[in-house]
């Protein structure tokens, strides 16, 4: 059987496409798997999990993470859950600050800002559904005063942001973002 | 799929043109060339691919996810980052390592555009006025075409709106260039050249708008162009 060339040459290109489709689906799904340098491991360069590490502030060619507010200073905190729920614990003196949860992949879990927060001291409790029902049963003093955020991600870290409302506060909030906690609750 | 059918279409090509032929194309006997029809496929498949990883690459390179929200010159992602980012923001976020900011915390907005469609340029003077959505706080950034800040003569590279002056009426005006300004200046990059482009990221805390939803028809400053050197 032979075809017609306007036919031969149609089918090419349609096969062309056809492929090419394909072939663009799976570059763009398979970018976020291949990355070098993820957000997440990019945090660990600033010091070690499980703890408040100050970023540098946000200059010109000094940006610890790319898209950071030059306005802000920052601390993050990168944990597993398979260590132990992780408590976080600030208190922060400027009129605006906010903390993101996120997971390895750098998804959004949970955020809050001061205002949210309901009270000026940041208290909050992350914990896996398993963790959380063993720790139901024997409650600490103070779980009613947390704010206590479920998660299947096991994985992951946060990201706190202080608002710098003149240069003269930079001091105080990097002592305070210093002296923010990330650890183990009790 | 095309592997039995092509072959004859490149003999066919290459001989029918010149040679006269008694028998009609339908039943004419059929040879097929292996190496032809090899390289054939084989051009499929480049070329395939070539436009696959192109246009890929042009879609993150780009740096605009699908699911924006536009109003007036400046564009937002509100669900960047999110479990629900559409597969070219979840692909330009993880290769950037950005660091979105969430629901809770605040909405970033970005212009690379004039009120007018020209695309930014760091050696031209600009006025950004008008008035923002409600927040608790809120910081107007400069940066270069690619979302890094640059050098500016001040030293600075940001404003922020606790330290604005504003008319009684609330609204606002700031000028963005190189060179001092009185009023809100927002300072440009001190040595920049038209190509390295520039962004307006306009970033709203503690705001409502920071659902997609409740960004209709909301009101943003206006970016006008005031004059190039």
């Amino acid at each position: 059987m032979t075809l017609s060339p306007r036919f031969s040459i149609t089918l090419a290109v349609f096969s062309v496409l056809f492929l090419a489709t394909i072939v663009h689906i799976l570059v763009v799904m398979g970018i976020p798997l291949n990355v070098q340098h993820s957000a997440y491991d990019n945090i660990a360069t600033y010091g070690p999990d499980r703890e408040f590490n100050l970023l540098p502030d946000v200059r010109p060619q000094q940006e610890a993470l790319p898209d950071l507010d030059p306005a802000m200073k920052h601390a993050t905190c990168r944990f597993q859950l398979a260590d132990g729920p992780v408590l976080f614990d600030a208190s922060i003196p400027t009129s605006f600050w906010s903390i993101g949860l996120f997971n390895s992949a750098g998804e959004a879990v949970y955020s809050l800002n001061n205002r949210t927060a309901g009270a000026e001291r940041l208290s909050m409790l992350v914990l896996t559904p398993a963790q959380l029902s063993i720790l139901r049963e024997n409650p600490p003093e103070n779980l009613e005063d947390l704010i206590v955020i479920e998660t299947a991600d096991i994985s992951g870290f946060a990201l706190l942001r202080a608002h710098v409302p003149h240069p003269s506060r930079a001091n105080a909030l990097d002592q305070a973002l210093l002296s923010a906690t990330c650890g183990t609750i009790g | 799929m095309n592997g039995t059918t092509l072959p004859s279409q490149e003999t066919h090509f290459g001989e029918a043109d010149w040679q006269k032929q008694d028998l009609p194309r339908a039943i004419r006997p059929h040879r097929s060339h292996p190496l032809r029809t090899l390289s054939f496929l084989t051009l499929i498949v480049v070329l395939a691919s070539l436009l696959g990883i192109g246009s890929a690459y042009v879609m993150i390179e780009r740096e605009q996810p699908l699911n924006a929200v536009t109003i007036g010159s400046w564009r937002a992602y509100p669900k960047a980052g999110t479990a629900e980012a559409d597969p070219y923001s979840v692909a330009i976020y993880t290769r950037g390592a950005v660091v979105p900011l969430a629901s809770g915390e605040g909405l970033a907005l970005v212009a690379r555009e004039d009120r007018s469609g020209h695309l930014l340029d760091p050696t031209c003077i600009y006025r950004i006025s008008g008035q923002t959505p409600t927040a608790r706080l809120w910081t107007m950034t400069a940066t270069d075409g690619d979302g890094h800040l640059v050098e500016t003569r001040p030293g600075r590279v940001h404003l922020d709106s606790q330290n604005l002056l504003r008319n009684p009426d609330g609204s606002f005006e700031i000028n963005a260039a190189s060179e001092p300004h009185s009023g809100n200046w927002l300072p440009l990059a001190a040595s920049a050249n038209a190509s390295d482009g520039m962004r307006f990221v306009l970033r709203l805390y503690d705001a409502p708008v920071t659902t997609g939803a409740a960004l209709d028809g909301i009101t943003l400053p206006v970016i006008e162009r005031l004059g190039c050197p």
